[in-house]
Formats: C-alpha cells, sequence, structure tokens
C-alpha cells in the first residue's frame, strides 16, 4: 500500500460504534500511538481536522515558490488562513505558536532537525536548582529513542561527544554542502564544538521516502516525498494494520460519564455536523496548544475550568524556545540555496549551564542555508532582518540589488534555540471573541520571554557574532526574538507523579480520568533546547508501549 | 482608470523599486504587466490590495506616490512591492544573472566519504573530548 493508494481512502466509523481507543490528531506523536495500538490488535480510530498532503501543492521545484510559500506554506495558522486551522489569538504573547493542521502534523512544515534530549535535559533540578526534574531519565528514553529513528529512516553521524554514546544513525548523514562547511569552519576557528546534521531525511531511498535531493524546501512541504513526516513513515503501515484515520474531524469536547471516566469524543465532521466517537481510552495528540485548548473546552458544568484540571495546571507552563537567528554573508559563494535547509551543521558548545554566563541552561545552533533571493532580499518575504518602521528605500532600490548580490548564495543562518523555563504566568487559555470556522473558541497565548532568555539569547548571539567574524564574514545581520518562531510547543499539561503540581503521569494518564492520556509534548516538564519532535515521538513509543503491556489493567468507562 | 493606466502606475512604481543597477535590468526591462498579474493568480491574498496599490496617481512623482501609499495603506504597498519583487526574481534572464538556478536537485552519492572524515577537522572536535553532563548517580 503507498501513499498515494491511501491518501483518498474515505475511512468513517459505524454509528454508535466503540473502539478501543480514540486518538485526538495524526501528528508525529498521535501517528505513533495508531501505528503501535493497531499492531497490538486495538481498535483505533483517529480524528484529525486537517486533510492528507497533496504532494503536488508543495511548490518547491517551481519557480513561483518563495512567492507562493510565503503565504500558503507560512507556519503561522493567522498568516495562512486555511479553515483547516484554528485561528489563534497573538495579542498578548511575545513569539507567535506556529503549527498545522494535516495528516502529519505541523511536522509538514518542520525543518526536520533530529536532536534528541540530553542526559541533564533530565535533571534540571538536580543538576541546575531550577523548574523540575522528569520522572523519568534520558537512559530511560533511549531505547525508544532509536527505535523511533529506525521508524522515522534518520540520518546522521554517531560519535558526537556532546552525547553519551548511542551507536549509529539508520542513514549516513547528508552532505554538509559549503554552508555546512562554513559554518564548522568559524566554529573550528573558536574551538568550539560542532558536528555535522542529523535530520529526519533519509539520505537513501526508505519505504514510502525517497532519497534527500537537497531542494532545500523543508520549511515548506518536500516536494520529493523525502522529508519524513507520518503521513508516509507511519501511516501506510498503521492503515495496513487496521487504523482508521478520519480527516475534517475537528473534536469539539472529550465526554466524561458520571463516575468521571472518558467515554469518547464529539467532533464536528467535514460537513458540520457533530458525531459522536465512542471509545475507552482517549488519547490526545494535538500538540502544547490544541491539547490544552480541547482540555479546556471540556468537562461541562462539573468541571468549569475544564477537564483533569484539578491541578491547575492545564494550559500552563507554556515553553516556546525562544529563538535568535544570526544571518552571515560572505565573499565566496557558498551556493546557499541548497539544501538540506534543517540544520547542515549544528552545535551544542552552549548547551550546559555556565553560572559565570549570567543564566542558567542552554542553547543548541543550527546552520541553514539561506535560501532564495526574494528571502534574502530584506525587502518582503522574511522581515526577519527588517525593521518595520525603517524607510523602505533601504531596502529597495540600488539597496535591494546591492543587498542581494551580498547575501543571495554567499550567506549562511546560524539559529539558536534557548531552552525555556517554564512558568505558570506564560499561558494557553480560551479566547473570549476569536473563534474557529466551527464556532468554538479559539487558543489565547499569553507569553512574555522571560529575563533569563534574553540573557542567554544574547550571550549566543555575541558568541556567535564571533565564529562567523571568525570565518570571514563580511555581514551580519541580527534578529532576537524572532516573534515568528513557536515551532516548539511544550508544556501545557506537565507530567508528574503528584496530581496537586502535575496534570499526567510518568506514561501520560491523565491524574483525573485514567483513561484519558496525552501524548505529545504538553507533558513535558522542561523543554531543553533542541528542536523536540524527536523526544516526542520516543515519548510516544514509550508510554504506547506501557498502555499496550497495562491493557488487561487499563480502567474505562 | 484603465487597465493601460494601471499597467503604467504598476510599472513605473515597480521601475524604482527595481531600477537598473549594474549588471541589472530594471523592472520593465525583463517583465511586463502582465507578467506581474500572472504572479498575482498565486496570491489571490494580494488582489485588492495591488488594485488599490496600481490606482494611485504618480503625477507628483513616483517616490512621494510609494512614501504616501507605504505610510497610509501599508497592504497595498505590500502587494504592489511583493508582486514586483517575486515577479523579477522569477524571470530567467534575472535568475541567470544572479546565477540562481532555482531550488534544484542535487544528486549526491549518499555512501561518498565527508571530507571532514578524512582532513582532521571533525578528529579536532572529538578530540575536545565529552561536553555532555551525565545523569546524576549513574
Amino acid at each position: 500500500m503507498t501513499v498515494e493508494d491511501i491518501g483518498r481512502r474515505d475511512s468513517r466509523p459505524r454509528r454508535d460504534e466503540e473502539v478501543d481507543v480514540v486518538i485526538v490528531g495524526a501528528g508525529p506523536s498521535g501517528s505513533v500511538a495508531a501505528l503501535h495500538l493497531a499492531r497490538a490488535g486495538f481498535s483505533v480510530t483517529v480524528l484529525e481536522q486537517g486533510v492528507w498532503p497533496d504532494y503536488a501543492d508543495y511548490t518547491g521545484a517551481r519557480p513561483e515558490h518563495e512567492l507562493v510559500s510565503t503565504k500558503l506554506w507560512h507556519p503561522n495558522p493567522n498568516v495562512r488562513d486555511n479553515p483547516h486551522d484554528y485561528p489563534v489569538d497573538n495579542s498578548t504573547t511575545d513569539i507567535n505558536p506556529l503549527m498545522f493542521a494535516g495528516v502529519g502534523g505541523s511536522a509538514t512544515l518542520y525543518g526536520a532537525q533530529w536532536m534528541h534530549f540530553l542526559p541533564s535535559d533530565f535533571r534540571v533540578r538536580s543538576l541546575d536548582g531550577v523548574a523540575e526534574d522528569w520522572p523519568l531519565s534520558y537512559e530511560d528514553l533511549l531505547p525508544f529513542q532509536l527505535e523511533i529513528e529506525r521508524e522515522v529512516g534518520v540520518s546522521g553521524l554517531g560519535g558526537d561527544p556532546a552525547f553519551p554514546p548511542r551507536g549509529p544513525y539508520p542513514f549516513p548523514a547528508l552532505p554538509m554542502g559549503s554552508v555546512g562547511q562554513r559554518g564548522a569552519l568559524g566554529m573550528e576557528r573558536m574551538g568550539w564544538h560542532w558536528w555535522p546534521g542529523s535530520n529526519a531525511i533519509p539520505s537513501e531511498k526508505f519505504g514510502e521516502l525517497n532519497p534527500c535531493v537537497r531542494r532545500g524546501t523543508c520549511l515548506t512541504g518536500c516536494p520529493e516525498g523525502a522529508k519524513s513526516t507520518t503521513d508516509r513513515s507511519h501511516w501506510p503501515l498503521a492503515i495496513k494494520a487496521g487504523a482508521r484515520l478520519v480527516t475534517e474531524a475537528r473534536v469539539k469536547e472529550i465526554e466524561v460519564d458520571a463516575n468521571g471516566m472518558a467515554t469518547g469524543v464529539v467532533y464536528v465532521d467535514a460537513n458540520g455536523r457533530d458525531r459522536r466517537q465512542r471509545a475507552k481510552v482517549v488519547i490526545l495528540c494535538a500538540n502544547g496548544v490544541g491539547t490544552p485548548r480541547l482540555l479546556l473546552m471540556s468537562g461541562g458544568s462539573r468541571h468549569p475550568d475544564g477537564l483533569a484540571n484539578s491541578s491547575g495546571l492545564v494550559g500552563k507552563r507554556l515553553m516556546m524556545h525562544p529563538f535568535a537567528s544570526v544571518l552571515a554573508s560572505y565573499e565566496d559563494p557558498l551556493d546557499s540555496w541548497r539544501g538540506p535547509f534543517g540544520q547542515q551543521v549544528y552545535s551544542l558548545e552552549f548547551y550546559e549551564t555556565d553560572e559565570s554566563r549570567g543564566f542558567v541552561r542552554g542553547s543548541k545552533w543550527n546552520c541553514m542555508p539561506s535560501g532564495g533571493p526574494v528571502g534574502v532580499s530584506g525587502a518582503i518575504g522574511s522581515k526577519v532582518y527588517v525593521a518595520e518602521e525603517g524607510r523602505f528605500q533601504d531596502f529597495w532600490g540600488a539597496n535591494l540589488h546591492e543587498n542581494v548580490a551580498r547575501r543571495f548564495g554567499h550567506s549562511l543562518i546560524w539559529g539558536i534555540v534557548g531552552e525555556d523555563l517554564p512558568e505558570e504566568s506564560n499561558q494557553v487559555v480560551l479566547s473570549k471573541d476569536l473563534v474557529d470556522s466551527d464556532g468554538l473558541p479559539a487558543p489565547q497565548i499569553v507569553y512574555k520571554v522571560n529575563e533569563n532568555s534574553k540573557r542567554l539569547l544574547q550571550f549566543n548571539i555575541d558568541r556567535c557574532l564571533e565564529s562567523v567574524r571568525a570565518a570571514g564574514a563580511i555581514e551580519t545581520l541580527v534578529s532576537t526574538p524572532v516573534r515568528e518562531s513557536g515551532w516548539h510547543l511544550i508544556g501545557t499539561t506537565v507530567m508528574g507523579a503528584d496530581p496537586k503540581k502535575s496534570v499526567v503521569d510518568q506514561w501520560g494518564a491523565t491524574h483525573d480520568v485514567p483513561n484519558l492520556y496525552v501524548l505529545d509534548a504538553s507533558t513535558f516538564p522542561t523543554s531543553g533546547a533542541t528542536n523536540p519532535t524527536a523526544t516526542i515521538m520516543a515519548l510516544a513509543l514509550r508510554n504506547t508501549r506501557r498502555l499496550i503491556a497495562e491493557r488487561r489493567n487499563q480502567k474505562v468507562a | 482608470m484603465s487597465a493601460t493606466d494601471n499597467a503604467s502606475t504598476f510599472l513605473a512604481l515597480a521601475d524604482f523599486l527595481i531600477p537598473a543597477h549594474g549588471a541589472m535590468p530594471r523592472f520593465s526591462e525583463v517583465c511586463t504587466f502582465d507578467d506581474a498579474l500572472r504572479s498575482l493568480d498565486f496570491r489571490i491574498d494580494l488582489k485588492e490590495g495591488f488594485a488599490r496599490g496600481v490606482a494611485v496617481d504618480v503625477s507628483s512623482g513616483v517616490e512621494p506616490t510609494l512614501e504616501t501609499l507605504n505610510a497610509g495603506d501599508g497592504p497595498a504597498f505590500s502587494a504592489v512591492s511583493t508582486i514586483a519583487l517575486a515577479t523579477y526574481y522569477m524571470n530567467p534572464r534575472v535568475r541567470e544573472l544572479i546565477g540562481y538556478p532555482g531550488q534544484e536537485n542535487v544528486t549526491y552519492d549518499s555512501k561518498a566519504t565527508q571530507s571532514y572524515l578524512t582532513d582532521g577537522s571533525l578528529a579536532k572536535v572529538i578530540a575536545r573530548g565529552r561536553k555532555y553532563r551525565p545523569t546524576p548517580g549513574l
């Protein structure tokens, strides 16, 4: 069975049917859960508010790519304005959350940077005296990390001294290209850590995934079908195993019985009709904004503050990884439109806490190409490096030609991901004014970049400028914090052992509703500083395995 | 205002935004108003702003007209400038002049030995030793 075979298959549940498990969301975590539960013999229905991707819509190989992608494939749902997404009230946030509704989830628009967490990420309280330790360790998660990499088709080079020994990646690392080589040169001249990029992009044919051809359009959908997203890596296998996927199904409420057990969900179907999917177990995989939104919309009059919210922590502790970027231009040609886009090189030089720097925790850097002429022009497309209040003449006329001549094909971007510490004031709430296309309340983001993050980013920007100048940069442009950078949505249904201080236990089961689970990044107690998809999928696999193993002990309605 | 007037206005605005410079041609040397309209078909969200932008009176001069448009109707300025810029850099001659083949397909040998493995650069990273802090108690 291929992606093309299943892409348009209608799959509607039978009326009043009760399934073993209903999963909300067909992104990275929901797809992993669906595949493994179906293989274990569970009846599984997944409800996805978006649709299957049509790869013909990915414009990366066409001349109009830069024009189209700044709208159609913009990661901000408010800009994209697609009816399958819900809008987000961003009036009270420093950083806009970025996401995509569809089979494959927000990974449809990710850079495929594949980084697992480090040992210290699970022990921030023990090591640094901040936030909380995770109820599991790096070593607990590593076997699932390695297994999920084989399912995803990750390319990379083992032996990085920034990680404990972990064995090889499934596929050889993608070529670094001139961009990666120049980024590494600067790091080497500073005597700092760098390593060839690990990416969820196989360098060779793997299942439904084609080998990467370095098209460089990873962030706007991969027209080659090379970037690993679960519509290709997991769903063909999950459907073959018996999982049922319903698209254009927007879940509006989780239902519970008089005993407080989940009985299923109510969703709005493609025709705008309310439907009910009964289930013994409900699993939420709707990301760090969508999951708390759904819990806050559920529970009715018996749970006026939302379902599974006796702790009062649903929606709170939102972490989005404040992000800075440094664009550096060089005299030499770097062919900087070529991919892979995500990370040709990464650095963990400043990942661990050094108290002398004036902040705790650290950062991960990734070196990326700068893209096509429209993006680097500074005029439109990416306004990342342009002050909105600047004179338009600064970016047009002769300046346009000179900016493009200096940057296009000659520049790289270092992205700096900073660890975001949890604060209850940073949160997802329900908007009082904004609704989605089905009339459901939109999420509102209340988020401030904290002082620790500001110091962390400034320190790293200063170091990054030293590195790119050591490699001969003739121009540098800095953006911090980048407003359109909330790709990583973390922490809004925190896991822990104490029901008064957490929403779910270490296996993702909510303390209040034993047959209601959360398997996305909402459960992370802390954010680390690496891209979270690897950890999301590994944790989803671990917790799904537990659910399968404990199936006879699972409480149901 | 006629379609001809709109075309004339757009080309005047586009030529100010993208003039000839060095080896690079001005907008109207390589692109037409019809090219811009074809670009606009890819971005129907810009059509309203574009229509307002090309309906302005440029008799007081192109630069002050753009100043006024940028200050008073940002979406219209953005629509006109976005379409001009994207149309220009989609043009084959412009792409040839700046050396841009588009987002091309690049073949490579995935099993080829990468230079960083043989030139000693990665060995230096490894030689600098462990970076991570292990799990306490292990």
